[in-house]
């Protein structure tokens, strides 16, 4: 308990604390044991993830998978699932079970293989995180291995078209949906009032699907169709990582005044720039003068409206 | 595999006939074993061929309420992701099995270069999808370690009780006793995996339970029973 625990996983967005589904699992069930962990987010400035993420780093102690790590906290009394009897816990792993076979390969489509999404949402955000040169390469490993998977865990021989196998397994992680959402019927949590290891795999994998704002939706207008764990995310959220559901947080305010900064010196770039080519402008004769004031101007409105477009 | 689903049957009071096949896994519609021929109808698999039978009239799941229907489908995929994966680990990865046991077996029907070269394509196939779903870098002791949890699970969701769900058999039953009795019964290298589902005793007693009441009641059966047997030996999933 008095090892300091430091945990770097994804960062989050769209109001999450993480978007990666596993980092969100085990912050959650940190959260509900209450065990002190320092989050460092993977950003540009971090040394380069390497293979698995999350990762738990605990004096010399190195955990990589989040089934591992949630072992490694309740060795060290931090544990959510205390109250819970035998077939409780046996319960937890058949729907786990349930939700990685399930849920997963249609999760990792969304995110990682259904192209529109990929480009224009998933690889440009993990791009940006991650140092230079391996930014190039990183993301593209995710998708194939994302796509590996779907594949060799749904396409069996004789290999299925991949149309035929999307189609299964957005019936399944549809069917998936609708299980988990009778089973929670209108309890607050999966058993009981208080969250358990249950509550943190069903928020580490519903919530991505929820809130990130893909170009194909699917699952997500699927999700929106079962309130019952619209309201457990949106619950979690407020209750356990303090997020209204627009997104701003006391921690998000310094990422914001970090890109408040970025974007200024951007503009500020921006407007060197213009002015260099207001010398020459200057400096060629066959531009009249009076343009170099609209130029000024223009400058200036460039410069208030973003500033204006982040203020809350 | 191919017991779970004549379990299933047996349990719709549907006779069965088993029939080992060399060539099974390309005359299967899905390439899965085992599947079912009835009539002008080729269904392969758990799901579909649950399906089949209930659209003929017989379902063994009508007893059960949503919520109940929920856990007994999540359970199944406990069994599938933990047990199905551990036994192909076994097969397959580790590698004192691989050699004494599952080459010459998988091989045993063709002639010689084709056996070997079979059974190395489906070894490296099974490693592929053991290494996507992150089974790869695991210990023949962490596999053991997760069945054991896997069987501990269902031995406290099974509790006292005759079947998992109240006093009728359901697929859920029937996919657990196929997946036990083989691990039970099938000679291996070593005897841990059996060892661990011997600890849990009401999962033996459930077993044999099973095997006494749909098994041997029959004549036919217990040629049922030979011919499950030499199943298990000459046809892998």
């Amino acid at each position: 308990m008095a090892a300091p625990m430091e945990l770097s996983c994804w960062g989050g967005d769209w109001g999450l604390p993480s978007l990666h589904p596993e980092s969100l699992t085990v912050m959650a069930y940190a959260k509900f044991s209450g065990a002190p962990l320092t989050v460092n987010t993977i950003s540009n400035s971090w040394r380069a993830p390497k293979g698995d993420v999350p990762v738990l780093i605990s004096e010399d102690i190195v955990i990589s998978q989040p089934a591992k790590i949630l072992n490694f906290l309740r060795k060290q009394k931090y544990n959510a699932d205390y109250e819970l009897s035998a077939k409780q816990g046996a319960d937890t792993l058949a729907y786990i079970a349930l939700l990685e076979e399930k849920l997963l390969p249609a999760l990792l489509h969304t995110f990682w293989v259904e192209a529109e999404n990929y480009c224009s949402v998933t690889k440009p955000w993990f791009a940006s995180r991650i140092p230079f040169p391996l930014s190039l390469y990183l993301p593209g490993k995710m998708s194939r291995e994302a796509l590996n998977r779907i594949l060799l865990t749904r396409g069996g021989p004789p290999p299925y078209s991949l149309t035929e196998v999307e189609a299964q397994i957005y019936r399944d992680a549809k069917e998936c949906l609708n299980l988990l959402s009778k089973r929670l019927g209108t309890s607050q949590f999966f058993f009981g009032h208080t969250p358990t290891t249950l509550d943190a795999f069903v928020f580490g994998f519903l919530a991505p699907i929820y809130k990130v704002c893909f170009p194909r939706v699917q699952l997500q207008e699927h999700l929106k169709q079962l309130p019952n764990l619209c309201r457990f995310c949106d619950d979690i959220l407020t209750c356990y990582f303090r997020l209204t559901v627009s997104g701003h947080s006391p921690a998000g305010q310094d990422t914001a005044d970090a890109n408040l900064q970025k974007l200024t010196q951007l503009v500020n770039k921006e407007s060197n720039l213009i002015e260099k080519m207001d010398d020459n402008l200057r400096k060629s004769p066959q531009h009249p003068p009076r343009k170099l004031t609209t130029l000024k101007l223009a400058a200036g409105g460039e410069e208030s409206s973003p500033l204006n477009r982040l203020s809350p | 595999a191919t017991l779970c689903f004549q379990a299933f049957l047996q349990m719709c009071n549907l006779p069965i006939q088993v029939v080992c096949r060399a060539n099974a896994e390309y005359m299967s519609p899905s390439g899965k074993l085992p599947f079912i021929h009835v009539g002008n109808q080729v269904v392969s698999e758990l799901g579909p061929i649950v399906q089949f039978v209930k659209a003929k009239g017989h379902s063994l799941s009508d007893g059960l309420d949503e919520v109940q229907k929920a856990e007994m489908k999540a359970y199944m995929e406990l069994v599938n992701n933990m047990l199905l994966t551990a036994e192909l680990y076994l097969q397959w990865c580790d590698d004192v099995t691989v050699e004494e046991i599952t080459h010459p077996r998988y091989g045993s029907p063709y002639p010689w270069p084709l056996n070997r070269i079979l059974s190395y394509q489906k070894q490296w196939e099974v490693r592929r999808k053991m290494k996507a779903i992150g089974w790869a870098g695991k210990t023949l002791e962490q596999v053991l370690e997760d069945v054991d949890q896997c069987c501990q699970a269902l031995s406290q969701r099974l509790g006292t009780q005759q079947y998992f769900f109240n006093k009728q058999p359901t697929e859920l039953d029937a996919l657990v006793f196929g997946h036990l009795f083989t691990i039970l019964t099938t000679q291996l290298t070593t005897d841990e995996l059996s060892e661990k589902v011997k600890n849990y005793s009401n999962l033996t007693a459930f077993c044999r339970r099973i095997e006494q009441q749909y098994f041997e009641g029959h004549d036919k059966d217990s040629s049922a029973t030979v011919a499950a047997r030499s199943a298990k030996r000459s046809l892998l999933r």
